[in-house]
């Protein structure tokens, strides 16, 4: 295709492009221009209501956190495979039938392994 | 089957010296001996029964002896190697000069001698199997091959500044070699398939190569000799390496790697670029006459007994360049025989200087003097050796200069003339070596000892060695005259490459 | 799936179930030396599935993955490589206290997606296998915890990697988008005539999967990670990382650039050769300021994954051969070097201090002398593999007519020279007195030992009588070129 044609073929992508550059600096240019600024004592603490913070904002996510996801990853997330299967079990036949199997044995095997290591305990 | 047998003891016994150290120092150091002996024997043997005018009637060809195996079938590398009176010659020096450096570091070296004579022994295969070589693949393998032992032999068992010279010494060579290697397979890819897709050396020869590319390819190959020879802007890896290598270093290198050279010159870049040498001859030549005045001058300058004389190797060195630049009948033989000679006698010359240093553990040569006294053997031995490196009648040395005058004189007199003047410096450092060493008032009051037996040996096959050479050297010219011959007859310059107003081969 | 091709899928199965069968190991019972035995047991059955499996051109499995001699030839030697590794690995981590014996997993979790890339000929399969490699990786990379380095070489391979894999995708989603096609077979000729343009979308297509590529191939300029993820990572991971991920990700640029023409259009051609100069360059230029052993390792292959961009340069036989057989060689050397470095490391740290190598030599003659064989194959000096993997190499690009490349990779070896030998030197210089304070050298168990030997015979062996393994590789890739129809 000459690249003539594709411009011809595509510019209101090229408009829409544009468009969207202006409207994106016009509105961090024009709240730049008529915003307030001002640096006060508090400026750069974060707004809590009036009341002066304690501590630090860097809280430790516990660990377990992190776990429940990878669980829930691994199992839930990855039995979507099984959906896909579910939807062309006639036309993949035995073939993906063993195909799933295999899938969902090598998850019982992950279980057993998790379990055995410990990561369901939750603690 | 002679052949890799040269190459294969060396090799094979180095391991066994290796070995037999664990058990015996003396045993590691017999072994070497006698082996590198035993192929001094070989070799000479060869000489006698192969290279006499009867056998050599029944020859057809250049090779006088041959062997030819197979070895990299898909790329058409074959070991083949074989022998002409010019690589026998070199071979016998070689070992030669490889017992003549296992005797002399029979008590400079007291660490790891095991793995010193391995290194040593292959050194000396490797170089054996660069002068043999016809495959160039495989001349290739053994060029590099050498350096690993040597890099070795100076990094380990070198004097003080001993690691710079072996990376210094490793990366020059090659870093040149590569080059060559570039070349050797851009011949095969250009021209290889039209001799049958191997890397035989004489396929090569007369192959019809435009003029700008043998240029270049002659220039990759002229680059890693000139490195190894040296010639002037490449040698400073020399003094370094000379200085700093043990003994018996410093005699390869300076009696057989600077050789490899002057033989790759010889074998493969005249022949296989005659035209490209034809017009790179001026350069060649002027680079010659430079190394060699400028090697004589340097040499005038250093307090380093074992520097100086690495300088007036550059010197002679420039000397056999000249000669095989000149490429007539005359300077060719002129050039081999100053490669023998000089070998000797420079090698004894080192020897004699590591000797020294072993007793006085110095090579500056200001705090000695007036050592005649003290050690008249190592003194007379050292001029005789000395008298041979300036060039005097009766020595081989004289020869080997006078055939390159004579020679290049016919063709190119400003150069000879030029070249000459280096002979007049190269008597004033010979001299100076005397002078400084054994003459003149005792500086520090030495109480050294006197050549042991085993040194006067060496001293003495090295300087009967010069003396036949000097006196009758006609059986080493007819051993290497046919071999000359066949390389000068260049073959016609083709249509290729144009002609300017260069004559082929020697004027 | 007929038998033909589960016996051909067969490398993959043993592979994976391999891992599978590890995890199940460890869930039974938590030991080292079983995790270990059932790996290498993992290894040595595939190795024999693979040399059982039938050979020949276009044993096309499904439209993912093909099992021809050129994918044996590149599963065997990955597989070989984990093989190795695992043997490094064992006598590196029993060192270390904690539990490793998940490390085996990741071993053939990773050794399994290079397995499915030099296999794949469709980019579905191609990104699979490059993802299965890359997660293991991370995990692998970041696995010695409590090291900082360590941790900190894994979050950056990670970055880095997802990163690159975007490009990747995007560019297989644009040359998609453009050619309808994800088989590499049904897009051997993009234009109708070789000096047709490349259609633009195509060619950005091309231009990202290279990026993506480049990446893991660690080209300049996309070598950022290299020296700071192999210096950080544990040193039998820096091996398989250096040896099997580059090797496999290369097999795969060789298959797809001898099934499809697209690199020897002008613009992506002058890209491969602009990346071929900067990476020998670059690669030999910044070692030379290194005083890090991995980190010399680390531009050290940089600089010869450029040398095999020359190779792969000119589009025939000979030049997948040298590529082939260059790959082989390096890879022989590259996990003799990272396992000298890791049976050498102390439990506390990596051996990785070119000073902890002064006098090597005086102290282990053997592994002195085994490592000084792999730093010759790397410099390229004879009688070893590297050499004659550098002559085939320089032979290829002059075949191509690639002067100015091969100039260019004779400079960059001469400078490599330098560093190489610098290593060399230290190993046989005398131990100073000063060195105790140094951590003592491990003991080299027998298996150790018997590696190191091992790939010295081989490299020796590859230098020294190359005639029959090369006469195998030139067979090899003529498959990868089956079924690519003459234009």
């Amino acid at each position: 295709m000459p690249a003539t044609v594709e411009i011809a073929v595509f510019w209101p992508f090229f408009v829409y492009f544009g468009c969207v550059i202006v409207l994106v600096a016009g509105m961090v240019g024009v709240s730049y221009v008529l915003g307030s600024r001002h640096w006060e004592r508090a400026t750069g603490a974060p707004f809590e209501s009036g009341i002066v913070t304690t501590g630090s904002a860097r809280v430790g996510v516990p660990a377990n956190f992190y776990l429940v996801a990878m669980l829930f990853v691994i199992f839930d997330l990855e039995s979507v495979f099984l959906f896909a299967w579910a939807a062309v079990v006639r036309q993949v036949g035995w073939t993906g039938y063993v195909g799933a199997c295999v899938f969902i044995v090598m998850m019982a095997a992950a279980l057993v392994y998790l379990w055995r290591v410990g990561a369901l305990e939750g603690r | 089957m002679m052949l890799p047998v040269l190459i294969l003891v060396p090799l094979i016994f180095g391991v066994g010296a290796y070995v037999a150290a664990r058990v015996s120092v003396a045993a590691a150091r017999w072994i070497a001996l006698l082996s590198l002996a035993g192929n001094l024997g070989l070799s000479i043997y060869i000489w006698i029964a192969y290279f006499g005018p009867i056998s050599l009637a029944g020859v057809t060809g250049p090779w006088v002896l041959e062997w030819d195996a197979p070895w990299i079938a898909p790329l058409g590398v074959h070991f083949h190697v074989g022998m002409d009176g010019l690589s026998l010659l070199l071979v016998v020096l070689t070992n030669l000069l490889g017992v003549l450096s296992v005797a002399a570091s029979w008590t400079e070296i007291e660490e790891r001698p095991g793995f010193f004579h391995l290194n040593l022994l292959w050194v000396v295969a490797g170089i054996v199997g660069v002068f043999l070589s016809l495959d160039l693949f495989l001349f290739y393998v053994f060029w590099e091959l050498m350096l690993v032992p040597m890099y070795f032999l100076i990094a380990i068992w070198g004097h003080e500044n001993r690691v710079y010279a072996a990376v210094k010494f490793f990366i020059f060579t090659q870093f040149s070699g590569l080059f060559m290697l570039l070349a050797i397979v851009g011949l095969y890819v250009l021209y290889g398939s039209q001799t049958g897709g191997t890397f035989e050396y004489a396929n090569y020869i007369g192959a019809p190569i435009p003029r700008g590319i043998a240029m270049v390819l002659m220039l990759g190959f002229f680059v890693a000799f000139a490195v190894k020879l040296p010639v002037v802007p490449l040698h400073s890896w020399l003094p370094d390496a000379h200085t700093e290598a043990p003994t018996a270093g410093s005699v390869i290198l300076a009696g057989l790697l600077l050789k490899t050279g002057a033989y790759g010159l010889i074998r493969f870049v005249v022949p296989l670029f005659p035209w490209a040498v034809a017009d790179f001859r001026p350069a060649a030549m002027t680079l010659a006459l430079i190394g060699i005045l400028y090697g004589a001058l340097a040499a005038y300058g250093q307090t380093d007994l074992k520097r100086l004389i690495a300088y007036t190797s550059i010197s002679h060195m420039g000397l056999v360049l000249l000669g095989i630049f000149a490429w007539n009948s005359l300077a060719l033989q002129g050039a081999v025989m100053l490669v023998l000679c000089h070998g000797l006698a420079t090698g004894g010359l080192f020897i004699f200087a590591g000797a020294l240093q072993e007793r006085t553990k110095t090579r500056d040569i200001r705090v000695m003097g007036g050592l005649w006294s003290t050690v008249p053997r190592m003194s007379g031995a050292t001029m005789v050796l000395a008298l041979a490196s300036l060039d005097l009648p009766g020595l081989g040395n004289f020869i080997g200069g006078f055939l390159v005058l004579l020679g290049t004189f016919r063709a190119y007199p400003v150069y000879a003339a030029g070249a000459s003047l280096g002979l007049i410096v190269s008597t004033i450092y010979s001299l100076r070596i005397i002078q400084a060493v054994f003459h003149g008032e005792k500086t520090v009051d030495w109480k050294i000892a006197d050549l042991h037996p085993r040194e006067v040996a060496i001293m003495a096959v090295i300087i009967g060695a010069l003396i036949w050479l000097g006196l009758y050297p006609q059986p080493a010219l007819d051993t290497v005259q046919p071999s000359l011959n066949v390389m000068q007859q260049t073959p016609a310059r083709g249509p290729a490459q144009t002609p300017v107003d260069a004559t082929p081969g020697a004027p | 799936m007929t038998g033909v091709e589960l016996i051909l899928l067969l490398p993959l199965i043993v592979l994976s179930g391999a891992a599978v069968a590890v995890m199940l190991a460890i869930a039974v019972r938590r030991n080292y030396l079983a995790a270990f035995l059932l790996t290498l047991l993992g290894f040595v059955l595939t190795i024999m599935a693979v040399a059982l499996s039938p050979g020949g051109p276009q044993r096309n499995v499904t439209a993912l993955f093909v099992f021809d001699d050129f994918a044996r030839f590149f599963i065997g030697l990955i597989t070989g490589a984990g093989l190795f590794v695992a043997v490094l690995a064992f006598d590196y981590f029993r060192q270390q206290r904690g539990q490793f014996e998940e490390f085996f997993i990741m071993l053939l979790g990773a050794t399994f997606g290079c397995a499915v890339l030099v296999a794949s000929r469709h980019f579905a399969s191609l990104f699979l296998g490059l993802e299965i490699l890359s997660v293991s990786l991370y995990a692998m990379i970041a696995y010695s915890r409590d090291r900082e380095i360590s941790t900190e070489a894994g979050l950056k391979y990670l970055i880095l990697a997802g990163v690159s894999a975007a490009f990747l995708v995007f560019g297989m989603a644009l040359v998609y988008a453009q050619t309808g096609a994800l088989e590499f077979s049904r897009m051997p000729y993009i234009t109708a005539s070789p000096d047709e343009p490349l259609d633009i979308i195509v060619l950005a297509g091309f231009g990202m999967i290279i990026v993506g590529i480049g990446f893991k191939l660690a080209l300049v300029p996309f070598h950022l990670w290299t020296p700071d993820v192999y210096q950080g990572a544990p040193a039998p991971v820096t091996a398989f990382i250096a040896t099997a991920s580059k090797g496999a990700v290369f097999a795969l640029l060789l298959r797809l650039f001898a099934q499809t023409d697209v690199a020897f259009y002008p613009p992506l051609y002058v890209t491969f050769v602009i990346l071929a100069i900067a990476s020998m360059l670059f690669g030999s230029w910044l070692a030379l300021l290194q005083n890090n052993m991995k980190r010399i390792l680390a531009y050290s292959s940089i600089a010869h994954l450029g040398f095999l961009l020359v190779a792969f340069m000119g589009r025939g036989h000979i030049q997948s051969t040298a590529a082939a057989f260059y790959l082989t060689a390096y890879f022989v050397t590259t996990l003799g070097a990272f396992g000298i470095v890791s049976l050498l490391s102390p439990g506390e740290r990596d051996a990785e201090w070119i000073e902890d190598y002064r006098g090597l030599f005086w102290r282990r003659p053997f592994v002195a002398v085994v490592f000084s064989v792999m730093i010759f194959s790397l410099a390229g000096i004879p009688l070893t593999g590297g050499f004659v993997g550098k002559v085939l190499v320089i032979l290829a690009g002059e075949q191509a007519a690639q002067w100015a490349l091969v100039v260019v990779l004779v400079t960059a070896s001469a400078i490599s020279l330098f560093y190489y030998v610098r290593v060399v030197g230290i190993m046989y210089m005398p131990a100073e007195a000063g060195g105790a304070d140094r951590p003592a050298l491990p003991g080299l168990s027998l298996q150790g030992g018997g590696a190191l030997a091992c790939l010295t015979g081989l490299l020796v062996l590859l230098g020294v009588y190359p005639g029959p393994f090369l006469d195998l590789v030139r067979d090899m890739v003529t498959t990868v070129y089956a079924g690519v129809l003459p234009r």
